[in-house]
Parts: structure tokens; sequence; C-alpha cells
């Protein structure tokens, strides 16, 4: 990759991290947010094209395939996009959502689909909704100005856009990269089996389906680690418990006489 | 010429979705009418019998126009939208319950493999996408179907439609696990979590459905299911007597009717899902068109036939349910998912993983039911010694009921 494409990458973050800077909900209405908007647009839309002609055109065959990949990669950068620079938390949490979706739907098309539905079920489906919970429950009339407004918008913006634009220019260099990372049929199958190095044996299991050689490769060489994903999340599990749990007492009589709703009383199971 | 270009798996699909999905939406309106006459039936009246077709020969035809009028009273109804709601996500909420229950249909297999030229070689799958994920497709489905309920709960901005989407969020997070526990089993059994390919492990010489090998399983997922679909004893979410409609309150015309379309929609592929997975599908014993061999159209038509009955059947039980079981108190649900079936569903699902372990390749069928059968008997009653010695060691559950004043004893002249 030619310094020129490199520093046209780090233009186009700079025009990203300028139109989200804008477009970051503030105090008072301001009409920089369109302005912002439309400056985010342009950068993902300059994005993609330098994705497409430098990193995926050399490497893919299918126009189809292609097609997708932009269409979700932009609906997951704008609704991305849209997640930190909306002003109502609701919309937030959608967009979010859109943004899980869009990203499965990418690993859907490199052919890992069961990573793909995995992230749609746990992201999407379990940890999402309770996001939306309790942001519902905080915000169900009348939007609190403190909730609405960027706290620290421009360090926020320097930060993320400078370490984005530092993550990308080192995977768009092709030294930087070990030689098989970018082959479609080696990079479906590291998508499919976590961060899994292709192995002989693996390549077989793929063709008897995705599901399956996750599945053998999760419980022979990382069984281990996903041992201890496992007791990790049981860990947690009873220090929720033990956070929340309440002592009941357990001998309060019961008085006839007692005001209908008292809390604490005893009655049988059902 | 025509079967030529059905050949196509592609083309085949699209017509099927186009079959299905008339099926379907028209089952779904008949569903609301089965459903009025079922109530009827169990309360012993005539039930809705007055609309026929456009006052045809002058017949009612057992109101069999009803669901035509009301479907179109819902169009031609004022479609209110109320002045303080949250208006683009008021309007998307009822198109994402829909729109997510209509997806399942996708991967249902509903007849088996099919030879269209009759040359011996099966040409296509009567399935419109035979997916490798097949299950947890639905599954992801299910997840999504959450957002249609508490979208359209909050952006009412009314309080009976906030609790109601509380209730529905947290009754299908829970319910969701003893549902994927269930499904563990059907799973670990099979092999795969092909829809196709689970049927196929359930037929043929050596085998049986999985409802006879894990009956307790196989009620537990049904019992999951009725709380997934919002449906009585578990319909706490839209409860009429404490919440109005919970999350649906404030819709009407069109909009109310797709929550309604969802919620039969969901039900339908919740039921063959439930066929699928424990019953063999498009499968029945002793006939020879229901088995796998038989790949011709006349068979497929067979198979669609025997899935929708099975369909049918278990819409029933689903009314029939409706009518017999009171709803359940909030804390009841909960407890039921998180003390009851949870922990049922945890061991059913190391029992299954058991007997996969034990009859490696080669056992006869007498025996692997045997054994399952051991394993679900002794999963119920290590549930009942437990709960037995919870009552013995006077664990207590609180609520309001100690505090409700006795009831007068009959005739005591109170």
């Amino acid at each position: 990759m030619s310094p020129t494409v490199a520093y046209l990458l780090y233009a186009l973050f700079a025009l990203g991290g300028a139109g989200v800077y804008l477009a970051l909900p503030r105090s008072q209405a301001r009409p920089t947010h369109v302005a912002g908007l439309l400056l985010g647009a342009g950068a993902i839309v300059g994005g993609l094209m330098l994705l497409g002609t430098y990193v995926i055109a050399p490497s893919s065959t299918e126009s189809s395939t292609n097609f997708f990949f932009y269409l979700f990669s932009a609906i997951a950068l704008f609704a991305a996009a849209r997640v930190v620079t909306h002003p109502k938390p609701v919309y937030s949490a959608v967009y979010f959502v859109a943004v899980a979706v869009a990203v499965a739907a990418l690993v859907l098309l490199q052919g890992a689909e069961f990573l793909a539905i995995a992230l749609i079920i746990v992201y999407a489906g379990a940890i999402l909704v309770t996001y939306a919970f309790v942001i519902m429950l905080a915000q169900q009339t009348g939007v609190s100005v403190y909730d609405t407004r960027a706290r620290e918008p421009f360090a926020a913006v320097v930060l993320g856009f400078a370490a984005m634009a530092a993550i990308a220019g080192r995977i768009a260099d092709p030294n930087a990269l070990p030689a098989t990372a970018l082959a479609p049929a080696t990079a479906s199958l590291v998508a499919g089996a976590g961060e899994a190095p292709v192995t002989p044996d693996a390549g077989a299991e793929a063709q008897a389906g995705n599901t399956i050689s996750v599945g053998w490769s999760l419980m022979t060489k990382y069984v281990v680690v996903l041992e201890l994903a496992g007791v990790l999340l049981l860990v947690g599990l009873v220090g929720a418990i033990a956070l929340v749990k309440k002592k009941v007492p357990r001998d309060v009589g019961v008085d006839p006489e007692a005001p209908l709703g008292q809390i604490g009383k005893e009655v049988e199971p059902f | 010429m025509i079967i030529e270009w059905l050949k196509t798996q592609w083309h085949f699909s699209a017509v099927l979705t186009a079959v299905v999905a008339g099926v379907i939406l028209g089952l779904v309106a008949y569903a609301s009418l089965f459903e009025r006459k079922i109530a009827a039936w169990c309360q012993d009246r005539h039930g809705p019998n007055r609309v026929g077709f456009f006052g045809l020969f002058g017949w009612r035809l057992w109101g069999l126009g009803q669901p035509i009028a009301d479907g179109l009273k819902f169009f031609v109804k004022e479609d209110i939208v109320p002045a303080k709601v949250d208006k683009p996500l008021y309007v998307a909420a009822p198109a994402i319950c829909l729109i997510v229950a209509t997806m399942g249909f996708a991967v249902i297999p509903w007849g088996g493999v099919v030879d269209l030229d009759g040359d011996g070689q099966w040409d296509v799958r009567c399935q419109v996408a035979s997916l490798d994920i097949g299950l947890l497709y639905l599954l992801g489905l299910g997840a999504m179907g959450v957002y249609g309920v508490v979208l359209g709960g909050w952006a009412s901005n009314n309080k009976y439609s906030l609790y109601g989407a509380l209730r529905g969020t947290a009754q299908l997070l829970s319910y969701e696990i003893p549902i994927g526990l269930a499904i563990l089993v059907a799973v670990l059994m099979a092999g795969s979590v092909r829809l196709e390919e689970i049927i196929l492990a359930q037929v043929g010489e050596g085998n049986c459905w999985y409802a006879v090998k894990h009956p307790i399983a196989f009620l537990l997922l049904w019992a999951a299911m009725f709380a997934e679909t919002n449906r009585m004893p578990f319909d706490l979410p839209e409860a009429e007597q404490e919440l109005v409609s919970g999350y649906l309150t404030e819709y009407s015309s069109m909009k109310f009717s797709m929550f309604f379309m969802a919620e039969y929609t969901h039900m339908i592929v919740g039921t063959a899902f439930l066929a699928v997975l424990f019953l063999g599908g498009w499968h029945l014993p002793f006939i020879p068109w229901l088995q796998p061999e038989s790949t011709s159209i006349f068979a497929m038509l067979c198979k669609m036939a025997v899935m929708i009955g099975k369909v049918v059947f278990f819409m029933w039980l689903y009314m029939l349910v409706r009518w017999t079981l009171p709803r359940f108190r909030f804390d009841q649900l909960m407890r039921l998912a998180w003390q009851k079936m949870v922990p049922a569903g945890i061991g059913l699902a190391g029992v299954a993983a058991i007997v996969v372990y034990i009859r490696g390749s080669e056992m006869s069928l007498w025996r692997e039911v045997a054994l399952c059968w051991a394993g679900n008997v002794a999963v119920v009653v290590v549930a009942v010694l437990v709960s037995l010695l919870a009552r013995q060691r006077g664990d207590r559950v609180t609520g309001r009921q100690g505090n409700l004043p006795a009831v007068p004893a009959a005739g005591s002249g109170a």
C-alpha cells in the first residue's frame, strides 16, 4: 500500500471524527448535527471505497458478496455513529441492535454461520434487551438534560478516532499481516473457529458444516479456555445472586388482622 | 417443462414461499375463528355463526366468513395514534413483531425431499431454506421477537403498556433458557442442528420420535412454548384484567391486528418447531407415503398435510388450555422457570448426553428407549424429592396471600 493511500485513510478518519464531533448531542440544540451527519456519511462512503479498491477487490471475485458487504458495512457504520450521536438513549440502544445485526450479517458473508447467529442470540437477543430494559425504566417520560448531552465530546472523538485510524492503518498495511490472513477460504475458517489458526483437518470439518467445526475446535483445541470461561460466568452468577439476595424472615407469625399487602409474611409454596 | 423449472431449489423455494405464506396467512386468519369457536365450545355457547360469504345462497356456513369480515374491519377502522407516543418506534413495533414471527417459516421442513421427475433421485427439498444452523436461526428469531414487545410497550407512553413490556421481556428472556435446554436434548440425540436431519434421526428403522424417548423434555418444551407465545396461562404481558391489554393497550386498527397476527404466527411456528423436534415432523409410523424413502409429489403433499395436521392439533390444545388454566402470578411464573424448569432442563440435557455416550453406534431401539426413560424418571424423582425436602425444611416463599383474611367455610352463615 502506497503512503498516499495511508494518508487518504487517515484523512478519512479525521473527516469521520469531525462529523461525529459535530453530530454529538449538545445541551442546546445546534444546527451542526446535519452537517456532522453529512461529513460522517462522506467518510463512511470514502472509507468503503478505499477498502473496496485496495483490500477487497484483489482477493475477491463474487460481486454479489461484495454488494452485500458494502450494504451491511454501511448500515453497521451508520448505526454505530448514531449510537453515540442520537440524543435519545432508547434510540441509541435500538441502533446498537442494528449494529449487532449488521455485523452478524457481515460475519455470515464470511461463511461463519454459527458465529453470526450466536452474535444475534447473545448480543441482540439477551444483552441489548437488558440494556433497553434499563434505559426505558430510567427514561420513561421527560428526558433529563444530563443524559442527552455528550460530556467530553472533543477528547472522546479525538482519542477514539486516533485509535481507530492507528488500528486501521496497521491492518491495511499488507506487510504487517501474516500471508494467509487475507485469503478468502482461510478467512472464513478463522472467523468460524473464533481465533483458531487454520489446520488441515479443520478444513475437512468445515466441509461437514460450520457448526460442527466450531464445536470440534471448541471441544478439542480450546477446551481449557471454554471451561475457564464457564467457571468465570458461574462466579459472576453466584456473585450477582449474593449481591441481591435478601434474607426473608422465616418466623414472622401470621397475623390475620394485618393489613393487606404487607410484605414479609409466609405462605405455602404453590 | 414447469417440472424442469422447479427442479432448481431456488425456484422451488420461491414457489413454496408463496404457497406457505398463503396457507399460513389463511391459517392465521382462521385461527382467530377457530379460537372463538373453541372458546364458545368450552363455555357452552354457539360462538360466531352469523357471517357467511356475502350472503351466498343465504347460507351462514357456521360463521366461516367471519375472518374476512374481521380483516376488512381492521383495515377500515380509524388508526388512532395517541398524541404523546414516540411515533417511529410506535409504528415499527408491530412490524418488527410480525416480520420476526413470519421469518420462522423459512427453515421449517414441510415435506422432506421431493423427486419431481420420477427418476428415483430426489431433486429439491420441500423447505424454503435448508440452513446449516436451522435450529439456531429459530432461536435467534425468538430472541429478536422480544423487541416488538418491548419497543411497543415503551413507545406507547402508557404505564400499563410499559408494565406489559417489562413483564414480557422478563418472561421471554427467562423462558428462552428452558426452551434452549429442551432443544439441546433433541440436538444431542440427533447430532445435528439441521431441522431436516433431526427429523431423519427420528424416523425409519430402529428410530422413534423423541417424544417417546424423552417425554419429560417434550413436556418441558411444550410448556415453555406457551410462555414464549404469551398464551394462557402465561399471558401476563397482555393480562386484560390487570393491565388492560399490556403492551397492546394503545394500539388500534391494523397495528393491533398485526400484533395479533404475530401472536398466531408465533404459535404456528412454535408448534411446527415442536412437531419437528419431538414428533418426527412430517412422519407418521406405518404409513408408506410418510416415510423418508417415498419422494413422489403425492408423498410430499401427504407429508405437508401431516405437518399441518400436527400444527392444527397443537393449536387446538393451546386453545383448550386457555380455558382450562388460570393465569400465573408473576412470582409463580419466575419461580416455575428458574427453580423448576431450568434445573429439570439441565438434568434432561445431562441424561441425553449420557444416553448418547452409552449407546455408541449400535444399541437396539428398545434398550435405548428404556435408558432414556430411566433417565427421565430419575430427573422427575429427583425433582419431587428436592421439593419435598424443601417443604420439610420449612422453606417459605413470600407473597400477599399469607395476609388475606381467611375465607369463611361454606354454610357457616358468615
